[in-house]
């Protein structure tokens, strides 16, 4: 099996055209899916690949979880498995190219200040999460963005929680430099980080 | 009383709700006394929070939705192929003879003098359709589905129009056939909103026929050159119909603008496009097909 053993645990047998529900909420995570696989992969045309790949496994498996089950946590696990393999396969990482991955971000809206503004945010927050590890990446998506308990970080990341704890410590404190330079440098940036010392006595 | 070092280890999990019980009251107590931890904490809220207020940060890219919604429908991958599958949606598709209907329907709206473009403004080289013929379907399943509001609703094409009139690079303006007396538009326009593409607005434009869903989605000529999918001539122009997530959407330039039209008509017939958009002129070239 290509996803963590919890999910996998909890799986059920798919019972033919009922599981029109499943297919439906499993769409329904495609841009979480997309995100997660960006943040990995960094790369838009990877991501694309990843994310078609586990919808192909995802759709052919056999067992699959119910419905009052994680079926977010399955996705996301098998996703990270498929890129765990893929990067195997690759000697160097992914070249960065967050630029040409944002073509299909967010960008309709009916007040191109606020989408300005948007635009910023999500450039700057991008931007930090690049200069990241990719454990720490794939931390901070899954639980500030996705909203993973940490114990279903743990099982996708394949990690124990207190891991994921003191990743994310450290990832947001990674993220507050990454991100502090460009408050004080723009007093328009809506990154105002509060409050704007270092926070150690 | 625990030493600051081993309370911030608790800052993370109190701002993801994952300090509970005694350990979060201890904390709590502990940093309503310490200036130095509230700090530390007030700093990783506000990354939280810098992170919260940009969300989502990413979205998937129309292409890849419509694959994955297609993906869906069949419920199995269909082969081998499927892996894929982004460049599967050039493949040719087979049209349907119901969606001649919405050819004519196509046909006669863009023949319509209404619709005119304005000079065009020098572009680069223009596009391959299938990205924007993607954005269509994508855009018309969301707004099908409440996820993507309308910026205008009028059934009013000159309001409708308005509203589009310094938004857009081009100039769009809606026909409003007349009826007869006692007659009735078969098809309502609903209204329209702007869809970001290629690095500007579009206009899309919402109809209901027989309560069923229309759209219509424009942009400059220079930036797409409609191709792929089955090329039917008519009325001296192209146009390019495929099939994409179950739904039919039909790609044509003409007159400096690019349109997609993306619908579920399956049986409607010559009769009701004609009645809707077509003068008598447009219906004898018609007739045709």
């Amino acid at each position: 099996m290509l996803w963590g053993r919890k999910w996998s645990a909890e799986a059920r047998v798919a019972e033919g055209p009922e599981d029109e529900g499943f297919r439906a909420a499993a769409v329904g995570c495609l841009d979480g899916l997309y995100g997660f696989a960006l943040t990995l992969s960094r790369d838009r045309a990877t991501a694309e690949d990843l994310v078609q790949e586990t919808y192909v496994r995802a759709f052919a498996a056999h067992r699959r979880p119910g419905p009052d089950e994680n079926l977010r946590g399955w996705l996301f696990t098998i996703l990270v498995n498929i890129w765990r393999n893929e990067r195997k396969r690759r000697r160097p990482e992914a070249v960065a190219d967050l630029e040409a991955a944002t073509g299909g971000l967010p960008s309709q809206g009916p007040d191109p200040h606020a989408v300005l503004d948007q635009r910023e945010q999500r450039e700057a927050i991008r931007s930090a999460l690049e200069t990241l590890p990719e454990a720490f990446r794939e931390v901070v998506v899954l639980r500030c963005v996705e909203g993973f308990s940490y114990q279903e970080v743990a099982s996708i990341a394949g990690c124990p929680a207190g891991t994921v704890m003191s990743r994310l410590a450290r990832a947001r404190a990674l993220l507050r430099l990454a991100l502090a330079p460009r408050a004080s440098a723009a007093p328009r940036a809506p990154l105002t980080l509060v409050p704007g010392r270092g926070g150690r006595s | 009383m625990i030493a600051c070092d081993a309370f911030r280890r608790h800052i993370s999990p109190y701002l993801d709700g994952e300090l509970l019980g005694e350990d979060r009251a201890e904390f709590e107590a502990h940093v309503s006394g310490c200036a130095a931890c509230r700090e530390s904490l007030e700093a990783e809220r506000a990354v939280v929070e810098a992170i919260r207020r940009a969300l989502p940060l990413h979205q998937a890219p129309p292409e890849l939705r419509v694959w994955v919604e297609g993906i869906a429908a069949r419920g199995r991958p269909a082969g081998p192929s499927a892996r894929r599958g982004l460049r599967a949606l050039g493949h040719p598709l087979v049209v349907a003879a119901s969606l001649v209907a919405c050819v004519l329907a196509g046909s006669a709206l863009l023949r319509e003098p209404g619709l005119r473009p304005s000079a065009a403004r020098p572009s680069s080289a223009p596009r391959p359709a299938g990205a924007f013929a993607a954005l269509a379907v994508d855009t018309h399943l969301r707004h099908e589905r409440g996820q993507l509001p309308l910026e205008v609703r009028s059934e009013a094409p000159a309001e409708v129009s308005r509203f589009f009139e310094g938004r857009v690079p081009f100039h769009l303006t809606l026909p409003d056939y007349p009826v007869e007396r006692g007659e009735t538009k078969p098809y309502r326009l609903v209204g329209g909103r702007l869809v970001a593409f290629d690095g500007d607005y579009s206009a899309y434009v919402a109809y209901h026929m027989d309560d069923r869903p229309i759209s219509l989605l424009v942009t400059a000529a220079e930036r797409v050159r409609p191709e792929g999918g089955e090329a039917v001539v008519s009325g001296g122009l192209t146009f390019h119909i495929e099939s994409r997530a179950g739904l039919k959407v039909i790609t044509w330039t003409d007159k400096g603008l690019t349109y997609a039209l993306t619908s579920d008509l399956a049986v409607a017939g010559n009769r009701s496009c004609m009645v809707c958009h077509g003068s008598a002129e447009e219906r004898r070239k018609l007739e045709g097909l």
